[in-house]
């Protein structure tokens, strides 16, 4: 479905961006920006609605005393309001577009409860017990109370592989709106009506309940102030204007000023010229489109406070298994004992494991193809073999060949079947295995038996945690970033230390229960610091609710999905990385143009101040650096230019400032130099190229 | 070359005492053994020292013991004539002692009257003098508090407010004001409760010589950047000013605590380069405006300067130009206002200047205490956009700048400017710049300055305007109480607030506060958010004359 | 009985504040007042009284009751301290760098520096001309009138600081008028223009003869002033110009160190010095 983009490949960390902005879109969106100038909107911006009275004031100027100069400057102040709402609208609307998507979806769902009724979805409440069979679309969200079955979660995840749901256990949330492909499943909604996952999704890309953020609270003070400022500065200036066109009764009247002061007009331009209307105009934008690119990364955010606070992630706790390794451990290295070949013990080895369908088992064959290119043996080829399966009596494998016999196991399992089989164990086996022990990866002993002769050891097969490629780099990176990342595993504090330090993180827990990771929490927020973490499990979430961002894994329980502020619906715990880049690309933004806006105004001075009190002081006109044509066309190109800066940026809110990971100065060197320099000399040059066109229109 | 030579003798002398003087502030504010004076000072106030004060009960001391001391002034003045030393003088008048008691309470040292003809020694000295002690210090424990409101670990406490006084009154300003009389007495400062002498000159005319207690005065009037002269002419004036090195050791004395504080700063956040970075942009903000202030005058544009071949009206001899400029940029830079030439006669852009250090909000170093927090404020507001440039929500030395502290920050950064603004147009609104000496843009720069100075708490003016007219005396006054106190309510409540965060540990991902790239940018957004507010104004006064 | 806490709060602000004032507003000046008796410091904190002719450090008048300038005598700035040089009513001019144009109460600053230059040159035996100023000591200025405000055609001249012959007869072709007295012809839509004229640019008579001081009272003047005064003085006083020479130069105070202030001649000394030959 449309909703979902390509999923982003986790090794490749891929610059966050992406969203080119399609010119049919701003068509789309202009009835929606044309509706937004509706005061009762307008306000809750507070820059953009000065812009907004600022043109009902010049319109009903320009009607009074109706000229050229007035109607274009009134005309391209409503362009400005206009401009800034459609940036508004284009970022929602490409929500709309996932939100319908999402709602086709959601159809008309019959839910059959267990007790035999059978009611609308959407008149399910909390508690209902629904069963549902294959091929039906689950009602509501809920756990699995009963039975196990596949489900297809396209519909939300764009993941067209079929996931296992069942009951009990970590795999037992369903999400409505998705549909069961075999077997039966009875489900507990946990859910109340309208606020189904899906809702929520919707309401979400719609942007429908978008509260503003602390930053972004922040910002729009400072913005306020500013507004404020220069409007008091602008108001201010009038009886200082009046007493100087008294003063020198020579100067003529000009479109700027006139025995009544400074007109109308030109006070208005003035003043929107001077507040913020780039960054009043696209911050909302910028918010949007934040949480839009989360959604594309199949993120859903539950607040806007939770992608800022992503960018201020201090620590990172990432699990082990899947996120820092692949899944599972592998064999690494066959260790034989003295007197055995290498080739030997691989062979042994692999023979035992040939009907071990384990990762680790799987793993052991594939090393012993590759190392000593043992062929792999079809079980089944080999009529004699009896497989000895591992129990957690034995704690081992094996096989039986005729009178041979092959285990491996866990070394202290091992050891005792050799003893008991009339073997002595050697020292070196103990070595050897304290020794990969100690690297922190896992020691499989293999030992085995010939007919008429004591049983002995072979060797040992090194299995080990393998860290997947590219980790260390990333970690590296987030270090520069000035995050620090920390390992969570089960695993013994030696293996995990042997790991972490492979993997390159800066921190581990060990033996982590759900308490030591909350424990860890609440120590690091303690130290000031803000907490991002992934979980899954029922036991994760009161880690999940504690820390600042958690992200639940969409496989996992509802429980989990609560206490997390974030769900990945790809369930792919790599992607905290990601939403944190995406979080401070949100804050670089709007840290940027707020600087582009303010730098601007230096600009604007240059072409206004002039254009207004040249006339009464002719020595001002040294100020007009840009060698503007007229008062008029200099008022109008400061004006025009500003309207056209608020057009040319939308792509630039809706896609984040390119964000490349690197120290805090250097970041902020690379920033300075793009929008505050340029946000000083842009407007030279703009407002000087408008101006030489807008000199030809007659009457200015 | 003499007058660059005196500039870089200045910085020299700044550069030396910047760490043992900081250092002695610092253990000054942060000490907590008290001496005999202090004990006593205690116990008859009846404070417990050790009592640590929340945000909101500072603020109160702070307003309290600055709402008694404008009561107390304002009587004292209006009785002046029933206590000793008035020299016979009347009371001062009813709209001249408010705005009065308010400009020495608020460290602006605004004189709508004449010393030599208006106020009796006891007036100066007990009433006045005191304030130029006290005020000063209340601006440094505000400071202070700020600083302890950034160093805090989540106290929330910033300390107390009586202690401040007396500690930085009695250890810092009265010893180094005791060691500056000396020295101004040797350079020829007069320090008696004469009356005066009356002589016949040479060619047998009557001279009037005055007398007063003003080398005691003086120490403290430049020490504390209070600024307001025992005599009309200020540090013009042979009796309060009489060398050219005694010209040298007051700007030294204005600049001394303001260029020191940001080593207090440093110290107590614990990390001196935060103090560096600070001192920093003071620096190259002071520097660049006291070259321009002497280039132009040295230029000497304008057509009396043209015809007169310098700038030289309103300038004494023995300072010359550069040295009286160098004077006019450092009492503007800082909040003192003292004068050792007469601004209104500099030439246009020249006399520019000083109103532009004080638009600057009188950050560079500013005054006493006023300008180290006035630029915490300005680098809080620095930090905030930065910080969101390098993606993160912005700290500065660990605390979250978030909504709360910009609250406070902006409502700070627009008092000021509201209140210059609002005046001068009310000014010109209701015919009161009628009063202004001069006609045209010049007239019009003597209004603008006058509110400058009034809401900046400077003190210093275009001298030409009579402001000692009822409207006049009213408006500013006003301008000086809030232009002093809403900012001192705002900060102390930022402190407030910082004190109470934890920190957030520094890490590769925090926006250094410390390196040129950030002095560089607060000094930026000084000049950009603060100074371009009144670029139309100026326009219309000293751009315009100047430009012609 | 408990005061309520805001009632306390300002008590002990009283109390802090009589404490202060005891200390700082009492104790403080009057130790200094008492070190000030200390023989060596005593004359300089009296007020630096030179017999019973004035202060080294306040300047004078050397004028004569009508405030004509006494021949014999340097002569200071002219002073804007009361009626001149008067220490109970110390200020300055506080005139602005444009200040052109005469208003029937008071002279422009320009055309204050102007009279002062004609006569300081002609006390002096020297070139009193000075750019922008007429030949007859006041500010040359014009207002122009131009025939769409600020640009075209000049239609209309007037020399705003004068009522007799104007400084020059034409200007831009046009015949330049004599003002009408308490006419404000900016209002009129004039604009001003100062005439700079062809004076030196670099005039005879020095700065500080032609500017007041700041203070009123300045008791220095530089040496370039002196030197112009000192073939009156040796002709008033009968001695040679190098003896008067050497005197002033025996009052001229350097830069201290080399570098602080400008070089000045204490008026006063040099009289007395003068008065004792």
């Amino acid at each position: 479905m449309t909703l979902l983009a390509e999923k982003p490949a986790v090794e490749s960390p891929k610059p966050v961006g992406g969203g080119l902005l399609d010119p049919q879109q701003l068509w789309r969106s202009l009835p929606s920006a044309v509706r937004k100038l509706d005061p009762r909107v307008m306000w809750r911006n507070p820059v953009m609605f000065i812009v907004e009275i600022g043109a009902v004031f010049t319109t009903v100027l320009s009607i009074a005393d109706p000229s050229v100069f007035a109607w274009i400057i009134t005309v391209w102040l409503w362009l400005t309001v206009v401009f800034a709402n459609l940036a508004e609208a284009v970022a929602e609307g490409r929500g709309k577009a996932q939100a319908a998507a999402l709602r086709a979806a959601k159809q008309d769902t019959v839910a059959y409860l267990k007790d035999g009724r059978e009611i609308p979805a959407t008149q399910l409440t909390l508690g209902d017990v629904v069963v549902v069979e294959a091929g039906q679309v689950i009602p509501g969200d809920g756990d699995v109370i009963e039975g196990i079955a596949s489900v297809d979660e396209s519909a939300i995840t764009g993941e067209s592989a079929p996931v296992i749901r069942e009951s009990g256990g970590d795999r037992s949330a369903v999400t409505g709106g998705t549909k069961v492909l075999s077997d039966r499943i009875v489900v507990k909604i946990t859910q109340r009506p309208g606020e189904s996952f899906v809702d929520r999704m919707i309401a979400l890309v719609e942007g429908a309940n978008r509260q503003k953020t602390p930053n972004e609270i922040a910002l729009n003070i400072l913005l306020a102030a500013l507004t404020i400022i220069f409007l008091l500065s602008v108001v201010t200036l009038q009886p200082l204007a009046i007493f100087s066109k008294a003063f020198n009764a020579a100067a003529p009247d000009t479109v700027a000023l006139d025995g009544n002061g400074v007109t109308g007009i030109v006070l208005v331009s003035l003043i929107v010229c001077l507040i913020p209307t780039t960054i009043g105009a696209l911050l909302s934008a910028i918010g949007i489109a934040g949480m839009d690119r989360l959604v594309q990364r199949n993120v859903l955010a539950m607040s806007g406070r939770a992608v800022e606070a992503a960018g201020d992630v201090n620590t990172l706790l990432l699990d082990k298994t899947g996120t820092i390794t692949l899944g599972n451990r592998q064999a690494a290295e066959f260790v034989p004992v003295d007197g055995v070949t290498a080739a030997t013990l691989a062979d042994a080895a692999q023979l035992s494991s040939l009907a071990d369908e384990t990762p680790e088992g799987r793993s052991v064959v594939v090393l012993a193809k590759n190392q000593f290119g043992l062929r792999e043996r079809e079980p089944g080829l080999m009529p004699e073999a009896t497989f000895v399966p591992f129990t957690a009596q034995t704690r081992m494998s094996g096989v039986d060949l005729g009178g041979r016999q092959i285990r491996k196991g866990a070394a202290s399992a091992v050891m005792k079947w050799v003893r008991q089989n009339g073997g002595h164990p050697t020292e070196e086996v103990g070595e050897i295995v304290d020794a990969i022990s100690g690297s922190g990866g896992t020691p499989l002993v293999v030992a085995g038996l010939d007919p008429g002769q004591p049983a002995r050891a072979l060797g040992v097969i090194h299995l080990k945690d393998v860290v997947k490629a590219g980790m260390r780099a990333r970690f590296d990176e987030m270090r520069r970033m000035g995050i620090r990342t920390v390992m969570i595993t089960g695993d013994n504090p030696r293996t995990a230390k042997a790991i972490a330090d492979e993997a390159g993180v800066d921190d581990f827990l060990a033996e982590a229960t759900p308490e030591d990771k909350l424990a860890y929490i609440k120590k690091e927020q303690d130290g000031g610091r803000l907490v991002a973490m992934t979980g899954d499990g029922t036991n994760d979430a009161p880690a999940l609710a504690q820390a600042d961002v958690g992200v639940a894994m969409n496989t996992g329980t509802s429980a989990a999905k609560e206490a997390g502020n974030m769900v990945d619906l790809d369930s792919d715990p790599t992607k905290l990385i990601e939403i944190v880049e995406i979080g401070k690309q949100l804050l670089i933004t709007r840290g940027a143009l707020t600087t582009f806006s303010i730098s601007n105004d230096i600009a604007k001075y240059f072409a206004i101040i002039p254009a207004m009190f040249a006339a009464v002081y002719p020595g001002l006109d040294t100020l007009n650096v840009m060698r503007l044509h007229s008062p008029g066309s200099a008022i109008l190109s400061a004006v025009i230019f500003n309207a056209l800066v608020i057009m040319a940026l939308i792509p630039l809110a809706l896609r984040g400032v390119r964000y490349r990971p690197s120290s805090a100065s250097a970041l902020l060197r690379r920033n300075l130099w793009i929008y505050g320099l340029g946000g000083v000399i842009v407007p030279f040059l703009g407002i000087k190229l408008i101006d030489l066109l807008v000199q030809f229109i007659p009457g200015i | 070359m003499a007058g660059w030579l005196f500039v870089i003798t200045l910085v020299l002398a700044l550069v030396a005492v910047y760490r043992p003087f900081g250092d002695y502030m610092y253990r000054v504010v942060t000490g907590t053994r008290s001496n005999v004076v202090e004990r006593g000072v205690y116990r008859l106030v009846g404070v417990n020292p050790s009592a640590e004060q929340t945000w909101g009960v500072y603020a109160r001391s702070v307003l309290a013991f600055s709402a008694v001391s404008i009561l107390f002034l304002y009587a004292f003045l209006r009785l002046q004539d029933k206590l000793w030393l008035s020299l016979g003088f009347d009371p001062v008048t009813s709209h001249v002692a408010w705005n009065t008691a308010v400009s020495f309470v608020s460290n602006t040292n605004w004189q709508a009257y004449s010393g030599e003809s208006t106020m009796g020694h006891l007036a100066q000295m007990a009433g006045l003098a005191v304030q130029n002690f006290v005020s000063a210090a209340v601006g440094i424990a505000v400071a202070v508090a700020l600083i302890r409101g950034f160093a805090s670990r989540g106290s929330g406490e910033l300390g107390n407010f009586w202690v401040d006084l007396t500690r930085i009154t009695v250890r810092v300003l009265l010893p180094v004001a005791a060691l500056a009389t000396l020295i101004f007495m040797v350079g020829g400062m007069v320090q008696n409760l004469s009356g005066g002498t009356d002589v016949t000159t040479l060619t047998g005319a009557a001279q009037h010589i005055t007398g007063g207690p003003v080398a005691s005065q003086e120490a403290i009037k430049l020490l504390g950047t209070n600024g307001g002269g025992f005599y009309n002419a200020n540090s013009a004036h042979p009796f309060e000013n009489p060398t050219t090195w005694t010209n040298w050791i007051q700007i030294f004395l204005i600049l001394l605590i303001p260029f020191s504080l940001p080593r207090v700063f440093g110290r107590m956040v614990g990390q001196n380069r935060q103090g560096y970075a600070i001192v920093a942009v003071m620096a190259v903000l002071a520097i660049a405006s006291t070259a321009l202030t002497i280039g132009f005058e040295l230029h000497g544009a304008g057509t009396v300067p043209q015809a007169v071949g310098a700038a030289m009206e309103g300038k004494e001899t023995r300072f010359g130009i550069p040295d009286s400029a160098t004077f006019a940029a450092a009492t503007t830079l800082t909040s003192t206002g003292a004068v050792n030439s007469f601004h209104d006669s500099y030439t246009a852009l020249g006399g520019m200047m000083p109103m532009v250090n004080m638009m600057l909000g009188e950050v560079a170093p500013g005054g006493t205490g006023s300008g180290l927090y006035g630029l915490l404020i300005l680098a809080v507001i620095t930090v905030f956009v930065a910080g969101l440039m390098v993606g993160r929500t912005p700290e500065y030395l660990g605390k979250k700048i978030g909504a709360r502290e910009m609250k406070l920050a902006s409502s700070y950064f627009l008092i000021t400017p509201a209140l210059v603004l609002i005046g001068t147009a009310a000014a010109f609104a209701n015919g009161h710049n009628s009063t202004a000496l001069n006609v045209g843009p010049h007239g019009l720069s003597e209004v603008l300055y006058a509110f400058t100075s009034a809401s900046n708490n400077n003190g210093s003016a275009f001298a030409g305007i009579t402001v000692n007219t009822p409207w006049w005396d009213t408006a500013l006054g006003l301008a000086m109480l809030l232009g002093r106190f809403l900012p001192i309510v705002l900060v102390l409540a930022l402190a407030g607030s910082l004190a109470r965060q934890k920190v957030t540990p520094e890490s590769e991902g925090t926006l250094p506060t410390h390196q040129p790239l950030f002095v560089g940018l607060v000094v930026g957004v000084t000049v950009v958010l603060v100074a371009l507010t009144f670029l139309p104004a100026l326009a219309l006064g000293p751009i315009a004359e100047g430009l012609s | 009985m408990r005061l309520p806490a805001w009632l306390s709060q300002h008590i002990a602000a009283l109390r802090a504040l009589l404490v202060m004032t005891v200390l700082l507003g009492l104790l403080y000046p009057l130790l200094f007042v008492a070190v000030g008796r200390i023989p060596g410091l005593s004359d300089k904190a009296g007020g630096s009284i030179v017999g019973t002719s004035g202060s080294r450090l306040i300047g004078q008048a050397f004028t004569d009751a009508d405030g004509n300038p006494v021949l014999k005598y340097f002569q200071s700035r002219p002073s804007k301290a009361g009626d001149g040089y008067d220490p109970t009513a110390t200020g300055a001019s506080n005139l602005g760098p444009e200040s052109v144009v005469d208003s029937p109460d008071a002279p422009s600053l320009l055309t204050q520096v102007c009279e002062r230059s004609l006569a300081v040159g002609k006390l002096e035996n020297v070139d009193g001309s000075r750019p922008y100023c007429t030949p007859d000591g006041v500010g040359a200025v014009l207002a122009v009138f131009y025939r769409d405000g600020l640009t075209g055609p000049v239609t209309r001249a007037v020399s705003v600081n004068q009522t007799g012959t104007p400084f020059i007869a034409t200007y831009e072709g046009v015949t330049v008028e004599s003002a009408q007295p308490g006419q404000d012809y900016q209002a009129l839509g004039g604009v001003i223009t100062p005439i700079r004229g062809d004076a030196p640019g670099k005039p005879a008579v020095p700065a500080d003869a032609v500017t007041t001081s700041g203070s009123g009272l300045d008791p220095d003047i530089s040496p370039a002033y002196a030197e112009l005064q000192v073939p009156r003085i040796a002709r008033e006083r009968g001695l040679t110009e190098d003896q008067v020479r050497k005197l002033v130069k025996e009052h001229t105070d350097g830069r201290a160190l080399g570098f602080l202030g400008e070089p000045a001649v204490n008026v006063l000394e040099l009289n007395l010095a003068l008065n004792g030959k």
